[in-house]
C-alpha cells in the first residue's frame, strides 16, 4: 500500500539526450514496422519535417515514455520510495499535454512529483479499496522550455 | 502524415477514420521493449508470467497508447495535438504464431473516435475527440480522449 505521507514528494531530475536513431526505433515499434521508411516521415526525414514547419524531425506523441526508463531506472525508484506493492501494480492512466516539439539533440530533463494519492472502494468487493497514486512530470528542453506535462496514474489493486 | 483538416469542416459527432493495427506478436513486444526501455518481464518472459498463473505474456499498455497515437496522427497533424490521455482497461495478449489464424483477433487493435466538443481556448479553435482501442473480439484495451487545435479557413 502506498505511503500517503509521501504526497508531494519529488524525485531527482533526470536528463535524457534525444537521438535520431532512438526516435526512429520508437516510431518503428509503434508502427509495428522493421523499416524506417514505413513510418511517418516526420519521425525519420529531416526534409519532410522541415517542409511541415519544424526545424528538424520530431518525436512521436508518446516518445517521452522512454525518458525515465532509460534515464531514471523507470518506475522502480518511485515504487520503492512510495512502498507500492509491485505485484498489485497496474498502470491506470496516462496523460500528456503538449506545449512544444522534441527534436534530435535536445537534452530533456524531467522531475517527477507525487501530486495526488487517493483510494476508491472496489465495486465488486465492498470494504476493499484500490489505491491510486498520481505522478506528474514537467519535461523541459535544454533551453528550459516546458515541452510536455505528463501525468501517470498508478493503481494498486 | 495527416491531410490538412480545418476547424470549420469538423462537426460534433463526426467520427475519426478508424485505424486497425497489425496483429501484435511477441516480436512486436520485444521491439517495443527495446525502443521504450520497459523491460518488465511481464511483456516477454513466459516463465515469469507463469508464476502468476498467466497463460502468456501481455503487451505494454504504452504500446497500445502508441498505436493509438498513430491512429490520431494519421488523421490530424502532430503539431495540432495539444492533449492526449488514456485510461487502460484491458490487457492485450499477443497472437501465437503456432496458431496465428485462431489467435490474431485478440491481438488486432482497432482505434475509433468521435468528436465530442468544439471550443475556443488560448486563442485557438480546438476539438475534443473521445477515443477507444478495442481488439477484434470486442475487448476494450483503453478509452480516452485527445484535444487538437485546428487551423481555420
Amino acid at each position: 500500500m502506498a505511503d500517503k505521507s509521501k504526497l508531494g514528494m519529488e524525485f531527482p531530475t533526470y536528463t535524457f539526450e534525444v537521438e535520431k536513431g532512438k526516435i526512429a526505433e520508437f516510431a518503428m515499434a509503434i508502427y509495428q514496422r522493421e523499416d524506417k521508411d514505413q513510418v511517418s516521415p516526420l519521425y525519420v526525414n529531416q526534409e519532410a519535417a522541415q517542409k511541415d514547419g519544424y526545424r528538424d524531425i520530431i518525436a512521436p506523441p508518446t516518445f517521452q515514455t522512454c525518458f525515465p526508463t532509460w534515464a531514471a531506472g523507470g518506475l522502480m525508484p518511485i515504487i520503492q520510495a512510495l512502498g507500492i506493492n509491485l505485484f498489485k501494480l497496474l498502470h491506470g492512466e496516462e496523460e500528456y499535454t503538449y506545449l512544444g516539439a522534441i527534436h534530435p539533440g535536445d537534452m530533456m530533463t524531467g522531475r517527477a512529483k507525487v501530486v495526488d494519492m487517493y483510494e476508491k472502494e472496489k465495486k465488486d468487493k465492498p470494504g476493499k479499496f484500490m489505491e491510486f497514486t498520481v505522478i506528474e512530470t514537467e519535461i523541459r528542453n535544454q533551453r528550459g522550455e516546458l515541452v510536455i506535462k505528463s501525468r501517470s496514474t498508478l493503481v494498486e489493486r | 502524415m495527416a491531410k490538412k483538416i480545418y476547424y470549420e469542416d469538423i462537426n460534433i459527432g463526426d467520427a475519426m477514420p478508424a485505424f486497425t493495427s497489425d496483429p501484435i506478436t511477441r516480436t512486436h513486444l520485444v521491439r517495443y521493449a527495446g525502443a521504450s526501455g520497459d523491460f518488465n518481464p511481464l511483456h516477454h518472459d513466459e516463465t515469469f508470467v507463469a508464476m502468476f498463473g498467466m497463460p502468456r505474456v501481455i503487451a505494454h499498455g504504452m504500446l497500445i497508447m502508441g498505436i493509438t497515437s498513430r491512429a490520431i496522427t494519421e488523421w490530424i497533424d502532430n503539431k495540432c495535438l495539444k492533449n492526449f490521455k488514456v485510461r487502460f482497461s484491458g490487457m492485450t495478449e499477443p497472437a501465437d504464431l503456432v496458431d496465428f489464424e485462431n489467435t490474431k483477433a485478440r491481438a488486432t487493435i482497432t482505434v475509433t473516435g468521435n468528436v465530442v466538443n468544439k471550443f475556443a481556448e488560448g486563442g485557438e479553435n480546438r476539438i475534443q475527440c473521445d477515443i477507444q482501442a478495442v481488439d477484434a473480439l470486442g475487448g476494450v484495451k483503453l478509452t480516452g480522449s485527445f484535444i487538437a487545435a485546428l487551423p481555420s479557413k
